[in-house]
């Protein structure tokens, strides 16, 4: 593309925020500030992942994007597109052959390896903030590792509810420091988050903020001694490759109840397909 | 202009593949990576600012960034390649310093740099440190076996069990590492190390665990 | 069987292309013209100049051509341009007093040295549809005078009463101002980063601020000191020639308010200030930054903090249109993994609060059912056994 940089952002930019990632890692799970910039697609569809893949990504790497767990989503498709107009990358569906995977709220089925690079968007990046609103607050709760708030508030859940009613941006808490919000992937991604070999990093750009989990961190996802976390469990399997362990999306299939569920991973789910055709 | 000290061929992609280099060391304490970078000039002291250091410094460094330099590598011929390669501001005051470029052999805990604050931990001071061995081993075995407890070993975020680290022996060797060993009781503030011998390079970041490798030797009979 | 949607490419090149036929519109008749946006409509280009914070007329009526007068689209445009510009100087503080002056009034005084000059404004036009103009009906020229723009002529008015005492005044610590365009916010926020925010805030979000401080949420008793608008010259030093020199002349509005006063036992009482700038004719939009500008010093001035527009964090974290436009758009996105785990939780929930009630109900409200569902549970039996449960706090 004429008169861009590789990758679209100018150099100064990319090494402000290559800066800041190494300062995330560094720091597991707590929110750098960084100078984000206006990107030609709107606050919340990704420009804050789309930074952080425009400052990690080298003209050999092989990208994956997906929304949803789908590569054919319309979102996925167009972030796919830009970094194929403005760096010329090669790009792939297949988890295993991607160097960068840039996702938006969900973790791929098949398990990631070491030297992988995971970018999460992340719409908002603070966990505390649906409990104290002002920036001010939450940043002295993370100084002060005051997090008993998150704590009432999940009990308070299961007072009403008899469950803990988060069912996506399920808190976690990052080798026994940081409460992160993992970005609105459901909960059944949380075991993922893990000890997993591939680096994660998280990108808000509205809100202007990054972290990360390295390679094998350890993360917990909240809950109690009474209550513990339990993920989401099917009671069918994929109706296109028989998954009995993959995240399932619900398909209507008529006006009179009909309904369906097939994995939202789409390269899982053809990748599966292939192998029992 | 003094410009024996090298820019890097390839502003861009060098810059991306440098960094890449660096994010792996940070992300994987411990590990050591191999960077593709011109030679720096021969220079008085030892351990040399060698190549892994330098290309750090070229795709890290800019306008935006102050560097602290320790006296034994402070040389006019590099303030002014810094500043002519990267635009970066050279600063006496190490509390304010983005970077600070040393040798273990003069490091001193006592230099105050940033360790950020508990609600800002990241303006803190990262350490590039030129040492003068630099080897690990991911299976934890320690060189120890061949020439005494020089290892490390390091776990936390980015190692899955332990890795043992060897930047050498000598009091400052110790010093440093002790230093960076007491990162865990002032977490969330604290030092990232990044260590260059030649063209090699590991990190160490304030999240790692740091014990003497006879440690893991002994904790690992407990075992 | 379902098949997944395939073609999201070609869908998004198809949706781009019927955009742009709707955008043209009628074929009979002739495109509009980038200058004659500039002309013609230069309040609309003058108000994405301004929230997009990038002075280029041009380039404005591109972007409210482009999208198809959508302004906030047409900010975000220009906005997302700009961010993409090298930074090659930074002009010297302009000086609005030296201003060569197309309009400037004052609510405070019946009579001002140099006059109170009316220019090109709606005040005063009766709102009634010219019937003449959907004729096509020729305008005729406007007659001019050069006379009354000489920048002496007309000093401030905030500086007349400065010379007596009666209102505080602005002193330069000489302190490098905050970049909001290239640092994250950090609050609390100085008023020189707080009206750096306002300047490139959504004009209606900062009308309905402004109005909300006037009807009692955050008071703060303004007068319109002074609104001037017309052109100031933008000025840089050159370190080489140790020189500074004047790159060029940008339209803008401003707005002092004088408010409220206040004082204590050791400092006389004294009327307070409330600023507003903006890029080109941007009257309405810099009335409303100086009330909100003067509400966010609340904290500052000792004034109980009781309405929205004095809550800094509040205030500026929400007032950029490019931020607030993308992130509530964002909705528009998939969202249906999410949505299922919602799903999930309620169906679970309501079996379990209809078992609770009355348990034949609870069966029948029991999951969905499907074709595949014998199978998927023969597949499926024993097989979820739960990751296990951390104890994270």
């Amino acid at each position: 593309m004429n008169g861009y940089n590789f990758a679209y952002l100018d150099e100064q930019t990319k090494r402000m925020i290559r800066r800041a990632l190494l300062k995330a890692v560094a720091i597991p799970g707590y929110q750098v500030p960084f100078g984000g910039r206006e990107m030609p697609m709107p606050y919340g569809w990704g420009t804050g992942g789309v930074q952080l893949t425009a400052s990690i990504l080298g003209a050999d790497d092989i990208l994956k994007v997906i929304d949803q767990g789908a590569d054919d989503t319309t979102n996925a498709v167009s972030i796919r597109h830009f970094f194929q107009r403005v760096a010329g990358v090669e790009t792939t569906t297949a988890t295993t052959a991607a160097d960068v995977i840039q996702t938006r709220h969900r973790i791929p089925e098949t398990p990631l390896r070491s030297g992988q690079i995971l970018v999460f968007q992340v719409p908002i990046p603070e966990p505390l903030r649906f409990i104290e609103p002002s920036e001010q607050e939450t940043r002295l709760m993370h100084a002060l590792e005051e997090y008993g708030v998150m704590h009432v508030k999940l009990y308070e859940d299961i007072a009403r509810y008899g469950h803990i009613a988060t069912t996506y941006a399920y808190p976690v808490k990052v080798d026994g420091r940081y409460v992160m919000d993992p970005s609105p992937i459901p909960k059944f991604d949380n075991p993922k988050l893990d000890g997993n070999p591939a680096l994660m990093l998280f990108g808000a750009g509205r809100e202007k903020r990054l972290y990360a989990i390295p390679p094998y961190t350890r993360v917990e996802s909240l809950d109690f001694e009474d209550h513990p976390f339990e993920i989401q469990r099917w009671e069918h399997s994929c109706a296109l490759c028989g998954s009995d362990h993959s995240y399932l999306d619900e398909v209507i299939t008529d006006d009179k109840g009909g309904r369906m569920f097939v994995c939202s991973d789409t390269d899982y789910c053809q990748t599966r397909r292939g192998e029992v055709a | 202009m003094n410009l024996s000290w090298p820019a890097l061929d390839d502003t861009v992609h060098d810059s991306q593949r440098l960094f890449r280099q660096v994010l792996g060391a940070m992300s994987e304490p411990g590990t050591v990576h191999e960077l593709v970078v011109p030679t720096p000039p021969a220079q008085p002291q030892k351990p040399l600012l060698g190549a892994a250091l330098w290309g750090a410094l070229l795709s890290l460094c800019d306008l935006d960034t102050t560097i602290w330099i320790g006296a034994e590598l402070d040389s006019p011929a590099l303030r002014e390649a810094l500043t002519f390669h990267t635009g970066a501001r050279i600063t006496d005051d190490p509390a304010s310093a983005d970077f600070a470029l040393l040798t273990h052999a003069s490091f001193d805990p006592r230099t105050p740099f940033a360790v950020g604050s508990d609600t800002y931990p990241d303006r803190g001071t990262t350490l590039l440190v030129a040492v003068e061995r630099l080897e690990n081993d991911s299976n934890g075995n320690t060189k120890g076996e061949r020439d005494g407890q020089s290892g490390w070993r390091l776990s936390g975020p980015g190692i899955a069990e332990s890795r043992v680290l060897d930047i050498g022996d000598g009091a400052g060797c110790r010093a440093l590492m002790t230093r960076l060993a007491g990162n865990r009781a002032s977490f969330p503030q604290g030092l990232d190390a990044i260590f260059g011998c030649g063209a090699r390079l590991a990190a160490i970041p304030r999240s790692t665990r740091i014990a003497s490798a006879e440690a893991r030797v002994d904790s690992r009979e407990v075992n | 069987m379902y098949v997944a949607v395939k073609g999201g490419e070609q869908a998004i090149a198809n949706a781009h292309r019927w955009l742009a036929d709707r955008r043209r519109g009628d074929r009979d008749r002739p495109e509009l013209e980038v200058a004659q946006i500039g002309d013609q409509l230069r309040l609309a280009v003058d108000r994405v100049m301004s929230e997009a914070s990038l002075y280029d007329p041009e380039l404005a009526a591109l972007a409210f051509k482009q999208a198809s007068g959508d302004l906030t689209e047409a900010v975000f445009l220009l906005r997302a341009y700009r961010t993409t510009l090298p930074r090659l100087a930074v002009s010297e503080p302009l000086d609005t007093a030296s201003m060569r002056i197309e309009r400037r009034i004052s609510a405070t005084y019946k009579d001002i040295p140099g006059g109170q000059i009316l220019g090109p404004t709606y005040d005063y036009t009766h709102r009634l549809l010219d019937f003449l103009q959907l004729a096509g009906a020729e305008v005729p020229p406007a007659e001019t005078r050069d006379d009354v723009t000489d920048a002496e002529a007309c000093p401030q008015i905030l500086a007349l009463l400065n010379d007596e005492g009666l209102v505080e005044q602005e002193i330069d610590d000489g302190s490098e101002p905050a970049d909001i365009t290239r640092d994250p916010p950090d609050y609390p926020m100085d008023r020189a980063a707080r009206l750096q925010m306002l300047a490139r805030g959504d004009e209606g979000y900062l009308l309905a601020l402004g109005y909300s401080t006037q009807r009692g949420y955050g008071r703060n008793h303004p007068f319109a000191g002074e609104i001037r608008l017309g052109q100031v010259e933008v000025e840089i030093h050159v370190a080489e020639w140790d020189e500074t020199i004047c790159v060029g002349e940008i339209a803008l509005s401003e707005c002092q308010m004088i408010n409220q006063f206040g004082g204590s036992r050791e400092a006389a009482p004294q009327f307070t200030r409330g600023y507003g700038l903006a890029f080109g004719h941007n009257e309405r939009k810099t009335m409303a930054m100086a009330l909100v500008d003067r509400a966010l010093r609340a904290e500052e001035l000792g004034e109980p903090i009781i309405g929205p527009a004095q809550q800094a964090e509040f205030v500026l974290a929400h007032a950029d249109s490019v931020d607030a436009a993308g992130f509530v758009s964002h909705l528009k996105l998939p969202h249906y993994v999410d949505f299922q785990s919602e799903l999930d939780l309620l169906r679970r929930l309501r079996r379990e609060h209809a078992r609770n009630s009355s348990p034949e109900l609870g069966e029948s409200l029991d999951r969905p059912s499907t074709e595949e569902e014998t199978s998927a549970r023969k597949l499926g039996q024993g097989k979820h056994d739960q990751e296990s449960g951390v104890h994270g706090l």
